[in-house]
């Protein structure tokens, strides 16, 4: 053998174990263990790592909030103290990004949220019913449902009352999210929610991040009470400047 | 054999069968094989609420209540905790639930809430005040640490779920009757289910720097309706309402933490209702 085929051969092999490695990464998804009762098991302590509760577009697909001129002007003209300085919840899907840790319980038809951020909760039942009528929730509505590996939540019956960051980024009462938790790894969750307020943005718009586990051994999720008389200004200042 | 033998041994056999109609119900299981007190439960505490003992119709516009839920209707509290309680009583504005702030345990026991029950930790998860904790069926008590909903902790005896409840700070209440806790509070709290649809809900309360001895209460928790549905709460800080409860009283304090730590008035009026 030539020197020169000993140099090819050993490129085709290099070259060939790098595709496999591609197409094995890209075959296999990750197969998330199962719960009792056969469903992904997203149990146990997660948390962002981003600054999306104080910008999401940061984590908005193409980083840009398509958002109709009026709207923009509605939002000039609103509140300019973030609605959280009040201690409200903080909405869906900013709930998922608030930088405190959650944890995630299943049991057979439900799926249920605690967050340690000013102890809010969410009961999510998995087996389908409709959406409940003329109801304004700061956490909404949610009905969720199985996609294969992931868990889709249908969430309606928002209010107009939460922002969506603490960059003053609002939205209507029509607002319509759908999010999709997929576990990718032992200690990973991909997080995406489809924002659609037709009154706001000029089309749905999608935001998308890891959330990962808590490893510490014996982290537990603590109890987070808002600072009753706290006006908000101190630790949440306006973060765009007032329109002169 | 005489008639007498007869009757003993009637007695000897029979006395199984007594035993077993007088032992407990036997619950069913989760699908990990506990006792399976999932569901959403709504409790019968005889408008507990606002107060834990025996009060009168109308007391702070309740319906009232003849027994309370607690054992001997009676609370022993030392005499410096008694003038304190009078002294809340006058002073409804300073109740932290009025300022949305977690009841604690047992006191948000006696709204609605519903239970998820994984094998390592039971999340109990209330409407009211969308407060929600978690009994920890491992671990311990942290030693940092002091909460509105204390810190729980769980475990089976037999069918019964003993949840031991430490780490609670001085700020919650019992109700709305001024009856108040320090932060040595300790409360021991057995969940038995006594039928299908019912858990029997008991409670020791004990803190040795309010009260000369511990405290016990208890009232059933009934299975709430099919199509019942916890939902969100959201109680916020600025809530005003408390001020229509009474006449007269003055502007919500700002800083009605400091209030609450403050002695007693010099003569506080005695409380007309009690």
């Amino acid at each position: 053998m030539s020197k020169l085929s000993i140099l090819l051969a050993g490129a085709f092999a290099f070259a060939s174990a790098f595709a496999g490695a591609g197409r094995a990464q890209n075959s296999i998804p990750y197969k998330a263990p199962r719960t009792v009762d056969g469903k992904p098991d997203m149990q146990g302590i997660w948390m962002t790592r981003n600054a999306a509760a104080f910008d999401v577009a940061e984590v908005a697909e193409g980083r840009r909030i398509p958002y109709l001129p009026e709207a923009l002007e509605r939002e000039q003209k609103g509140d300019r103290v973030d609605p959280i300085a009040h201690c409200s919840m903080p909405g869906v899907p900013r709930i998922t990004y608030m930088p405190f840790p959650f944890e995630i319980i299943e049991r057979p038809g439900y799926v249920v949220f605690l967050y340690e951020y000013q102890h809010d909760h969410r009961i999510v039942q998995t087996t389908p019913r409709a959406h409940l009528e003329d109801i304004g929730f700061y956490l909404g509505d949610s009905v969720g449902r199985w996609d294969g590996s992931t868990l889709v939540i249908d969430v309606t019956n928002l209010n107009d009352k939460t922002w969506l960051d603490s960059a003053r980024h609002t939205h209507s009462d029509a607002l319509h999210v759908v999010e999709r938790f997929t576990r990718t790894g032992a200690d990973t969750i991909l997080y995406e929610a489809t924002i659609e307020d037709p009154g706001t943005y000029s089309r749905p718009w999608k935001i998308s991040m890891p959330l990962h586990r808590m490893t510490e051994p014996g982290f537990e999720l603590r109890e987070q009470e808002c600072i009753e008389g706290d006006n908000g200004q101190a630790i949440h200042p306006p973060y765009r400047p007032a329109p002169k | 054999m005489r008639p007498g033998q007869l009757v003993l041994i009637a007695i000897f056999l029979l006395a199984p069968c007594v035993c077993a109609q007088t032992a407990a119900y036997t619950p069913q299981r989760t699908p990990e094989g506990f006792p399976d007190l999932e569901g959403i439960w709504q409790p019968q505490t005889s408008n507990a609420a606002y107060s834990i003992l025996p009060h009168p119709a109308g007391f702070l516009l309740g319906s009232g209540s003849k027994t309370g839920i607690v054992e001997g209707g009676v609370l022993p509290y030392q005499p410096w905790a008694a003038e304190q309680v009078k002294y809340r009583l006058e002073h409804l504005e300073m109740d932290p639930t009025g300022h949305c702030h977690y009841e604690g345990v047992p006191h948000s026991m006696y709204f609605a809430f519903q239970i998820f029950q994984s094998p390592k930790e039971i999340a109990v998860v209330h409407e009211n005040m969308h407060a929600w904790r978690t009994i920890h069926m491992e671990g311990r008590h942290p030693s940092d640490y002091l909460a509105w909903m204390g810190d729980s902790r769980g475990h089976w005896e037999g069918n019964t779920l003993v949840v031991d409840v430490a780490n609670n700070n001085d700020k919650s209440v019992f109700d709305m009757a001024g009856h108040f806790h320090s932060d040595a509070l300790h409360v021991v709290e057995r969940f038995t289910p006594a039928d299908r649809d019912t858990i029997l809900y008991e409670a020791t309360l004990d803190d040795p720097k309010v009260f000369t001895r511990p405290v016990r209460m208890k009232f059933p928790l009934k299975r709430a309706a099919k199509d019942y549905q916890i939902m969100e709460a959201g109680c916020f800080e600025g809530e005003r309402d408390q001020t229509h409860l009474l006449d007269g009283l003055a502007a919500i304090p700002d800083h009605y933490d400091q209030k609450l730590n403050t002695e007693p008035g010099p003569a506080p009026r005695k409380p007309d209702k009690q």
